[in-house]
């Protein structure tokens, strides 16, 4: 049996983080009954483990470090293929259809979208950008926090981050709905690299 | 970055290839002096690329507005319940990483005296701190303008008051009944310059720090809480923190636990 001291200790350094650790699964989860099996699932592993989290780590990213297991896990039990991570350059025509010096064309895209559109987009990315954004954009993290989260390189971080926030902006982009209404409606036509 | 592969032909030298997959880290501020400065010089002759930066500020901005879902109280009761019956795995020795991370970050403060000078004692910092379980000092971190006026308490509370005169005349932005302004200073939170006015408050030290409103509401914990509560707090055994927005500022409070005077105590309201 653990210690009491040791369970008052978990307590001390899990709990506080266990809503926004919710979030993090939420914002990737296809269900909320699914959101909160990863979040339970991460709180267990992370007391079963308790004795490997390291005086150097800091708690939040150790648990996010486990959630990401867990998601992984579940996928390849389910054999969910991943999704192709496009690569769109800074000159793709969609994004230069709506410049962006804010308050501009791009930035009334983002206006015009509610916060539940804005993550259904999100939510559509491939997993690898998805995380990014999330454990960026969202969570607030350096990329040597998500590096060690992800087990990526930070250039990697970097990279994907770069990538989804272009992909990200490209699809808000098309599904504006002025967009259609626009001269810009000539650069919705699907890129072959996208 | 084995999944580099940039299937657009262009006639923009590789620089413009290679620097694409840095712009969120320029945009982020996330790169080194060397890569920031070649970053500056391509977009110096590269509009797209510079558009690029712009958008990803803007996104980034657009996302980190959006409130974090919140968690059921069922669901947290179940967490607890699946906790409690769950199987003792390793074992972890008690005290150890506590007492390494606190100590590490005790000897960067500056070593002093815990008891302030005014005749009455704030001999509760650095027992506050060591107290506070939602706070450790990774945790701390995690809210920069929280860490930030932590530190600033403790600054003050260790070393002597500055004690002015006249200061009592001013009026702190959140005036309370029977209490005084001891001293006020300006000092830096989340990066932007703040005021701090000092109050005795019956016998304990509150410091109220009026911040920017853009640094008041950049994380989104503090944005969710106030959506929901109207204002955002942080409670410790010893120590606690609350966070107020206020007309076209943001205020944070920081007293003993217990010695926080209610908002509604306030002779004004915080509007
Ligand atoms: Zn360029």
């Amino acid at each position: 049996m653990r210690s009491t001291g040791s369970r008052q200790q978990f307590d001390t350094l899990v709990r506080p983080w266990r809503y926004r650790l919710y979030g993090v699964a939420q914002r990737q989860a296809p269900s909320q009954e699914m959101a909160e099996d990863w979040t339970q699932e991460t709180l267990l592993r992370a007391w079963r483990d308790f004795d490997q989290l390291d005086d150097h780590v800091a708690a939040y990213a150790w648990l996010l470090r486990i959630l990401n297991r867990v998601v992984a896990d579940d996928y390849r039990r389910d054999g969910r293929r991943q999704q192709l991570a496009p690569v769109l350059t800074t000159g793709d025509a969609v994004l230069n259809g709506y410049p962006c010096s804010a308050p501009g064309p791009f930035d009334q895209v983002l206006k015009n979208q509610s916060d539940a559109q804005v993550m259904a987009a999100v939510h559509a990315l491939p997993d690898s950008f998805r995380q990014v954004i999330l454990l960026r954009d969202f969570e607030e993290l350096s990329y040597q926090d998500i590096a060690q989260i992800l087990d990526l390189a930070p250039g990697t971080v970097m990279s994907r981050l770069s990538r989804a926030r272009r992909l990200l902006a490209k699809r808000l982009i098309k599904a504006n709905p002025s967009a259609l209404a626009t001269s810009h409606t000539k650069y919705t036509s699907v890129n072959p690299h996208e | 970055m084995s999944d580099l592969k940039n299937t657009n032909t262009h006639e923009w030298s590789d620089l413009h290839a290679e620097i694409q997959d840095w712009l969120a880290g320029y945009a982020d501020g996330e790169l080194d002096e060397h890569h920031t400065a070649l970053v500056e010089a391509h977009l110096a002759g590269c509009k797209t690329c510079q558009h690029d930066v712009e958008r990803q500020r803007i996104l980034s901005e657009r996302l980190q507005m959006i409130p974090t879902p919140g968690l059921s109280a069922d669901f947290d009761g179940r967490l607890d319940i699946a906790l409690a019956n769950a199987p003792a795995g390793g074992k972890r020795p008690s005290g150890r990483r506590r007492m390494t991370n606190l100590k590490r970050w005790l000897s960067s403060l500056r070593p002093s005296v815990v008891i302030g000078s005014g005749g009455w004692a704030v001999a509760l910092v650095l027992a506050a701190v060591l107290l506070m379980p939602s706070v450790t000092p990774d945790n701390i971190n995690r809210i920069p303008m929280v860490s930030d006026v932590l530190n600033d308490y403790q600054r003050v509370a260790l070393e002597e008051l500055p004690i002015q005169a006249g200061s009592s005349e001013v009026s702190p932005p959140l005036p309370w009944a029977n209490s005084r302004v001891l001293a006020t200073w300006m000092t830096r939170v989340g990066g932007e310059p703040a005021q701090a006015y000092a109050i005795r408050q019956d016998n304990s030290l509150v410091i109220q720090y009026r911040i920017s409103e853009r640094v008041f509401f950049r994380n989104p914990d503090v944005r969710q809480a106030v959506a929901r509560a109207g204002d955002f707090r942080t409670r410790a055994d010893q120590l606690e923190v609350l966070g107020l927005p206020m007309e076209d500022s943001g205020l944070l409070v920081v007293a003993p636990a217990g010695n926080m005077p209610a908002v509604s105590e306030s002779t004004t309201g915080a509007s």
